[in-house]
């Protein structure tokens, strides 16, 4: 079943056309890799996909209902998560802190609720806690549950934003180069981690530089390069294109970034 | 759990202290004075919340103990209101105050939000100068009556400093109740990172708007209380310069915490008195203070920043994880 359907999406920067008609389906239960060379417009698309930006053409329907013109938060609640190519971590508050806040995407906001300490505020409270708890355990990060976003090392950052997105109950996780930054035994950690993300039912778009990674978890990989689609299809197919081995490899043209 | 345990015990300590305090102080200056401490850290639980736990900056905060104060003068002095429906009425119309000054902070972030909000307070300045058949203009409004409820009216120094301090207590109770769950963690979100807070599902507005609305309230009712105890109200009162004193008080006090900025408002605001407050000081040491508060607030705010960015409450968590 399509879960993500990507349909002409266009997206210009002035005369710079950043996303260029980009179509794509995402099936349910899969692992999709977007990959492409620096400056290709992957984050560019990942921003329209996720309320971040608005694209000036094409639409976004994700489970049949339309995610473009809605705002980050909506498109969150409708069961969209995200991590950032930077990491966007809360680094004044501990990793559970973190992974909390992605729990409570469903909830209220809540003031008069937990200035009056209201029993129903405080029991979701601790419900968050334990589920934020459960996230760190299953990512495997859990001894670094007590400490500050700021002091975590690079490698567990991107975990915590990863456990964060999936605290907020997505259908669809999408993921801007989670590997940038780890280690061998991180990259591997990660890999068996996006493996139980899927066996969890939960779909992955990924967008990744590492194309071992990418060759061993993507059900199907879609190539960009200079904003538009130039190839989709199994790793095995893709690594063999000449198109993409050309755009990687590169022309005799200066580089687009 | 120990810290939780130190915790309670400080909160215990310095409830009784405060509470205790007009029975060993019977001066009438100094309980005044204590009572423009609780004034003080009325506004800046507020500002806490807004700028050490939201990260939302506000330069204008003296705007709102003004449209309180004035709100509250004229209710209950023109319009022969009830006093505590009056306080009511000044908390509903700073509220909406907050909530028109959250606008801007929708669109605009750092220097740019500081100036926006410098701006609203000097309107507010300007506002209550030229309204003069409401405010008084330049020359004050007075004739203020005392607090009361009913036929109980509240005119003593004790009673208008238990009156202030139950306010502060409230809303103390309010605030660490918030940041201690939901939107608390909401907000603090909101200051590590707006990009990070969206996509976790963070109401971004919902929580500026709210941030902004408590820090008006509370700052509003501050003013109420002050024009109700002190009787007399002018714009000189409700300056720039008083805005910044807030901030400062908060910056120095530290971010994420309510109890950092509680003891930074006590400590610089007892420094304007220190001549009343220390028996043996001589009368030059104290003006040379006084003449140069503003001098010491800010370099007060260049050292934190430059030796302790987190404030009191950031050095008192590092003493403490150092142990």
């Amino acid at each position: 079943m399509t879960l993500l359907k990507v349909k002409d999406v266009t997206r210009r920067f002035g005369g710079l056309v950043a996303v260029d008609s980009v179509s794509f389906e995402v099936h349910e239960g899969t692992i999709k890799a977007l990959i492409g060379p620096n400056g290709a417009g992957k984050s560019t698309l990942f921003n329209t996909l996720t309320g971040f930006d608005r694209p000036d053409l094409g639409s976004v329907t994700f489970d049949g209902t339309e995610l473009i013109g809605r705002a980050p938060r909506a498109v969150v609640r409708a069961g969209v998560a995200r991590t950032f190519q930077n990491t966007q971590l809360f680094n004044q508050m501990t990793a559970v802190e973190n992974v909390m806040v992605g729990a409570q995407a469903h909830q209220g906001r809540g003031f008069s609720a937990a200035a009056l300490r209201l029993p129903r505020a405080m029991a979701e409270d601790a419900e968050s806690g334990r589920e934020a708890a459960r996230l760190l355990r299953l990512i495997g990060i859990d001894e670094w549950s007590g400490t500050l976003g700021g002091d975590l090392p690079a490698g567990i950052r991107r975990l915590v934003e990863i456990a964060r997105a999936l605290a907020t109950s997505p259908r669809l996780l999408l993921l801007d180069e989670p590997a940038a930054g780890l280690n061998a035994t991180e990259t591997a950690e990660l890999i068996s981690t996006l493996f139980r993300v899927r066996d969890s039912g939960i779909t992955v778009l990924v967008v990744e530089h590492d194309m071992g990674l990418v060759m061993e978890v993507s059900d199907e990989i879609v190539v960009l390069d200079r904003g538009a689609k130039i190839a989709e299809g199994p790793p095995r197919i893709i690594q063999k294109d000449p198109a993409v081995i050309a755009a990687y490899l590169g022309e005799e043209e200066p580089d687009d970034e | 759990m120990s810290s939780r345990r130190a915790r309670a015990i400080v909160i215990v300590i310095s409830t009784l202290t405060i509470a205790l305090l007009p029975l060993v102080v019977q001066d009438r200056f100094l309980l005044k004075i204590f009572t423009f401490v609780g004034l003080n850290a009325l506004v800046v639980v507020g500002i806490s919340l807004l700028f050490g736990y939201a990260g939302q900056v506000s330069l204008g905060h003296a705007g709102f103990v003004g449209l309180g104060a004035y709100t509250a003068a004229f209710l209950v002095a023109r319009l022969d209101l009830p006093w505590l429906l009056a306080m009511v009425a000044a908390g509903l119309v700073t509220a909406l105050g907050g909530m028109v000054l959250a606008v801007p902070s929708l669109r605009l972030k750092g220097h740019y939000l500081a100036m926006a909000t410098l701006g609203f307070g000097e309107l507010m300045t300007l506002g209550f100068k030229e309204a003069d058949f409401v405010t008084g203009g330049v020359n004050g409004f007075s004739g203020v009556p005392f607090p009361s409820v009913g036929a109980l009216v509240l005119d003593t120094p004790q009673q208008l400093y238990w009156l202030v301090w139950s306010v502060v207590g409230v809303a103390l109770l309010l605030a660490g109740n918030i940041v201690a769950s939901r939107p608390g963690r909401a907000m603090r979100a909101l200051h590590g990172s707006e990009l990070g807070a969206q996509a976790s599902g963070v109401d971004v507005v919902g929580v500026k708007v709210r941030a902004f609305v408590l820090s008006a309230t509370f700052a509003g009712l501050s003013g109420a209380l002050y024009a109700s105890i002190v009787g007399f109200i002018s714009p000189s009162l409700f300056t720039t310069a008083a805005s910044v004193t807030f901030l400062a008080m908060a910056v120095i006090g530290g971010s994420n915490s309510l109890a950092g900025p509680l003891l930074s408002v006590v400590l610089l605001t007892l420094l304007e008195y220190l001549d009343a407050l220390v028996p043996g000081i001589s009368r030059t040491t104290a003006e040379v203070i006084q003449a140069y508060q503003a001098d010491i607030y800010g370099l007060a705010i260049i050292a934190v920043i430059l030796f302790a960015p987190s404030g009191l409450a950031g050095m008192w968590r590092r003493t403490r994880s150092t142990v």
